[in-house]
């Protein structure tokens, strides 16, 4: 029995629509090391894995599927699939609980409705909540709420009047350093 | 140009990408403009990440221009523009250059920035610093640890724990920073930047989640790993002072106190009370990875508590979370391989998961079911099974299958039952690699278990009158060929050969004549004339190979009427008793190839020199192989055709095969030696007997080889010692008998530090078979290894030195190698010589029946059969074992243990064919 005393547990996440696309993929590696396996620098092989993945899971209505040498574990929105991929050793209830909190916070950042059009629209939340729940392959943070209130809104509008505001400051400035200029000069005795 | 391309990203349903072009372009433009517009820049960055996280790329020009661009935005003040593109920073660091650039405008970020993008700011600097530039960020990075904000503090944790590959050394100045934080309080904070409407069920954020004390406690494991004491005093620190909260710190900590364990089992027991704690924890996941290690590691864990182990996850089995009570499934069909006795108490909680909806779960469900069942409820199981089969997909019919073969080989007399299940599932539609492993479970059926032999080739015949699958067509021809005449009445299954001759393709046809005329050596005249006319007219067919093939062997079967020499012959070229090894075939014939030597090419490759197998050998070898094999079955893979080669596990033919190398290994060490050149070949190898403890620091091991008048006793000698080198090693070995005598004693010359030799001790073999100890001693001259060269001084002497190794006995077992017979009850009724021995073991407390069994096996050196060394019951148990001496004489064995308040009882009674060996192997023990 080996024992896997790293905390580089989460091996990828994606997210396929229904038709086994990729909507978003990362698969990770610790950035400072080499790659252990080949799949994670070799696109074809991610792709032809997620394409049997879905064809494996897509669905079946299950949580959890032994696959190609990795546990995944997955769960399916109206017309897209979340996985969180790990390796064959790995605790499944730990990929579970890191499904679990993926899956709830983009529920709550994306209003509860997780499905393709909303992935595509609010893109920005999504990878953001990716990201705050693993960072590459170290789980973050697994309780929902935790993860949804790190993502930032976009901004609501571009703020274009405070320039205004700016460049008065500006005259202000100029002015300023001209008074003191003519001021210095005058008191030279010019 | 860009209106276009911002519909089709809107637009959800046509999935298309943006393009790459006008994204690279769009984002150029947006993010060196002045000023900067967040909301603009927001999504052309998600834009870019789309494409990113796509797996698109980027050339090293393009990224590097974006990554500068991107670091524009820094001029812009806006919290969730700047969290945005530090994601982006991230994923642009590892494809452009000059990344280190950036360094000062994250740190400003780092030291005064806004907490809401602060983590991640953190994050970001692990991958833009390397290890020559971390001093930069030691304070900044130090202060993030003890910052009260949970998510930068573990934001700097990971950070770190990312970097120690290349930083190791300044990492391990901020242990005590790391230390501190597992035990601080630290609290989440709520962003103005990022509040949702829809916060779900729960919708306060709550004051902490503890995960900071997961990634503290990964890094300081990692700083601290090699300090023993250091490990332990943690251990005694997180789980009686300040108990961890989070679950996922406490996961980690079972596996670092796996770790410890695997370096020293015998802190098994001080750790139990842990154990039992995490066995009872409020998170499945800590229950499973305790459970996990109590079971499945080699530990010293006491039957009882491994019982513990079991019962909690009998009762993660009825949770309502899917994963859960797969990961408890898997896990308790994975103990049940090893040990089947101590599943048994979850007997009906598995049979509730028969039904489970997860199909992954109710397979691994049956499986551990039919390991686990005794006789009496595989008629039951295999009924459900029965039910249950149509639902299923191929894949997992075939691990059903696979254990139901296993279950064959361990319950010959089942065979009825298993045999109608496996009809059935002949005649159920599937797929080649469903209906591939049936037949493999019928070929077994009719290998090992005779009783069942005609009605397994019945069904067989029945298939191949309606199989759409060449090979396997081809495959149950080469077996109706070989079985076939063997039974009493072989006319029976050549018509359904000859059908094949008539109806199928010519690669079908070319076996069914090789088939057909195996048919023609019984002693059987009607029979055989029948036969050659069926072959000539295969003399007609379309087909060359056909022709070929009915040509040689009714030209084969006119030359077995010359006479009995001729006959045998020809019987031999048809019917060949023994098979070449093919582990050792290929071996040779590489090294034949590969040869430097060119004068090596001028003799041909010589055939008689690989090993050769009889038939009952290779039987042996793969009903070992195949009773004995470990594997996580339910793992699917992409495509049918590849299942073979992702499996993790050797294949059984692997295991028959390195087993099998092994013999061939000593073969060729020995006859390297010029000394046992004249000793003839290698008759027997026993397993490697250790002589010393493994920590000491020479370590010897010895392995007995038995030849026709000769023993050689190979001691295989490593010095673990870094700065001694020995020289003149040799063993001096006592024998207590007259019987043997020592020939000669090959020394090594030199012992290299930290390598290992081979002594060779030569012994004349008295014919008869002799048991004998030897007393050994390891003699030989230390000298000092310097430094610098790596060798000893020219002028060091040495001084000479012994040291004393434990004996060697040679025991009976050495003489015998385990051998396969289909009917264990003849053989055993015709051999004589029977010898008789009872023994009282002891209290069964203290003496485990399977444990005898497992040693008996072992040291007799014989085959366990008909799965009789799988021990049902506690009370009693019969052993049946089988196996061949040097001499050739064969020898069966039926040992009965009784275990009664007296104690275990064992009687052992063996026969053979040689008195002697009788007598030696009865009173062994």
């Amino acid at each position: 029995m080996t024992i896997n005393t790293s905390l580089y547990s989460v091996e990828a996440v994606a997210i396929l629509d229904n038709e086994g696309r990729r909507l978003f993929a990362k698969y990770y590696k610790a950035p400072h090391e080499d790659a252990v396996e080949d799949i994670v620098l070799n696109e074809k092989k991610q792709l032809q894995f997620e394409k049997d993945l879905f064809a494996k899971t897509f669905k079946q209505g299950n949580d959890i599927i032994l696959f190609d040498n990795h546990a995944v574990v997955y769960r399916e929105f109206p017309d897209c699939v979340l996985y969180v991929i790990g390796s064959l050793n790995e605790n499944e209830v730990l990929l579970y609980n890191v499904l679990q909190g993926l899956s709830g916070a983009l529920e709550i950042v994306l209003k509860n409705s997780v499905d393709k059009g909303s992935i595509q629209e609010s893109y920005d939340l999504v990878v953001l909540t990716v990201d705050e729940t693993v960072d590459d392959g170290i789980v973050l943070e697994t309780d929902s709420t935790a993860i949804a209130s790190r993502v930032t809104n976009a901004p609501t509008e571009d703020v274009a009047n405070i320039k205004i505001d700016l460049s008065e400051r500006g005259l202000l400035n100029a002015f300023n350093f001209a008074r003191k200029n003519i001021s210095d000069r005058l008191q030279q005795g010019f | 140009m860009s209106t276009s391309t911002y519909k089709r990203f809107e637009d959800p349903e046509s999935g298309y990408l943006p393009d790459k072009m006008t994204v690279y372009q769009e984002c150029l433009q947006a993010f060196n403009a002045s000023p900067i517009r967040a909301k603009k820049c927001r999504l052309l960055l998600s834009r870019l990440l789309r494409l990113l996280y796509d797996g698109q790329t980027f050339p090293k020009t393009e990224a590097t221009n974006l990554f500068f661009s991107v670091s524009k935005l820094f001029h812009n003040g806006d919290p969730s523009l700047r969290q945005l593109a530090y994601l982006a920073i991230k994923e642009l660091c590892t494809i452009s250059d000059d990344v280190l650039m950036i360094t000062a405008s994250i740190m400003k970020d780092i030291q005064g920035g806004e907490p809401v993008f602060k983590p991640n700011a953190v994050r970001t600097l692990a991958r833009v610093l390397d290890g020559s530039t971390i001093h930069a960020a030691e304070r900044a990075m130090r202060n993030c640890i003890v910052d009260s904000n949970q998510t930068v503090c573990s934001a700097a944790l990971v950070s770190t724990y990312h970097l120690l590959p290349v930083a190791h050394d300044v990492v391990r100045r901020w242990a005590n920073e790391a230390q501190e934080a597992i035990s601080a309080n630290k609290k989440l904070v709520r962003s103005p930047y990022a509040i949702h409407e829809a916060f779900g069920s729960s919708p306060r954020l709550p004051q902490s989640t503890f995960f900071h004390q997961y990634h503290a406690l990964g890094l300081i494991y990692q700083l601290k790993k090699q300090d023993r004491m250091a490990m332990l005093k943690l251990i005694q620190q997180l789980t009686s002072r300040q108990p961890l909260q989070s679950p996922f710190a406490v996961l980690q900590l079972v596996r670092y106190v796996a770790a410890l364990l695997q370096a020293d089992t015998n802190l098994s027991q001080q750790f139990w009370p842990l154990f039992a704690s995490w066995l009872n924890h409020k998170s499945e996941m800590v229950e499973l990875e305790a459970a996990k290690v109590v079971l499945t590691g080699s530990f010293k864990f006491n039957p009882d508590q491994q019982l513990k182990a079991i019962s909690s996850l009998q009762e993660l089995l009825s949770v309502p979370r899917t994963v859960t009570r797969f990961a408890a499934v898997r896990l308790l069909s994975r103990v049940a391989l090893a040990d089947p006795e101590k599943v048994r108490a979850c007997n009906s909680d598995l049979e509730s998961l028969v039904n489970d909806p997860c199909r992954a779960i109710s397979t691994y469900a049956i499986t551990t079911l039919l390991k686990t069942g005794n006789a009496q409820s595989v008629d039951r199981l295999v009924k459900t099974i029965a039910g249950f089969m149509d639902d299923i997909s191929d894949e997992f019919k075939v691990v059903v299958v696979e254990a139901v073969r296993t279950l064959a080989l361990k319950f010959p007399e089942k065979h009825s039952t298993l045999l109608s299940f496996l009809g059935d599932a002949l005649r159920d539609e599937g797929g080649f690699s469903f209906k591939n492993s049936v037949i493999e479970a019928i070929f077994d059926i009719i290998k090992f278990v005779p009783v069942a032999r005609e009605a397994s080739l019945e069904l067989l015949c029945e298939f191949i009158e309606d199989c759409e699958y060449t090979e396997l067509a081809v495959r149950v021809l080469h077996l109706l060929g070989e079985y076939g005449p063997k039974t009493p009445k072989p006319s029976l299954y050549v018509r359904h050969i000859y059908n094949r001759v008539v109806l199928e393709n010519s690669i079908v046809r070319s076996s069914a004549v090789i088939a057909l005329s195996k048919f023609a050596l019984v002693n059987d005249r009607k029979l055989t004339a029948s036969i050659r006319i069926l072959l000539k007219r295969c003399l007609q067919d379309a087909d060359d190979e056909v022709r070929d093939r009915a040509a040689l062997s009714l030209r084969l079967l006119e030359a077995a009427d010359d006479g009995p020499t001729a006959a045998a012959k020809a019987r031999g070229l048809l019917e060949p008793e023994s098979r070449f090894s093919l582990a050792a075939l290929e071996q040779q014939l590489c090294r034949y190839v590969r040869s430097k030597d060119k004068s090596s090419f001028t003799t041909p490759f010589d055939i008689t020199s690989v090993a050769t197998h009889t038939e009952e050998e290779v039987l042996a070898a793969e009903y070992k192989a195949k009773t004995t094999v470990e594997e996580d079955q339910i793992v699917s893979s992409p495509t049918p055709e590849t299942t073979k080669a992702t499996k993790s596990l050797p294949e059984p033919a692997d295991l028959a095969a390195r087993a099998d190398l092994l013999e061939q290994q000593y073969a060729q060490e020995l006859s390297a030696v010029p000394e046992f050149e004249e000793y003839g070949p290698l008759l027997h190898s026993s397993e490697v007997v250790e002589l010393t403890e493994v920590e000491t620091e020479f370590v010897v091991s010895a392995v007995k080889h038995i030849f026709k008048e000769h023993l050689v006793v190979q001691y295989n000698v490593q010095n673990t010692l870094k700065d001694i080198q020995l020289e003149n090693v040799t063993v001096v070995a006592q024998l207590d008998t007259d019987a043997y005598s020592e020939d000669l004693a090959i020394p090594a010359e030199t012992l290299k530090p930290d390598s290992s030799v081979s002594i060779y001790v030569s012994f004349s073999r008295p014919h008869d078979l002799a048991l004998a100890t030897l007393a050994n001693t390891l003699s030989y001259v230390t000298k000092d290894v310097e430094e610098a060269t790596g060798e000893p001084a020219e002028d060091d002497e040495g001084f000479p030195d012994e040291y004393q190794i434990e004996d060697l006995s040679i025991v009976p077992g050495d003489f015998v190698s385990p051998c396969f017979t289909t009917s264990f009850t003849n053989v055993f009724d015709d051999l004589d010589n029977e010898e008789v021995s009872v023994y009282n073991l002891g209290s069964p407390e203290t003496v485990k029946i399977q444990e005898v069994v497992t040693k008996l096996t072992q040291s007799m050196s014989m085959m366990a059969l008909e799965g009789s060394d799988n021990v049902e019951g506690s009370a009693s148990h019969t052993l049946k074992l089988f196996g061949k001496s040097v001499n050739g004489d064969r020898v069966a064995a039926v040992v009965k243990l009784v275990s009664s308040s007296k104690g275990v009882m064992m009687r052992i009674q063996v026969r053979s064919s040689d008195a002697e060996l009788s007598q030696l192997l009865a009173n062994q023990w």
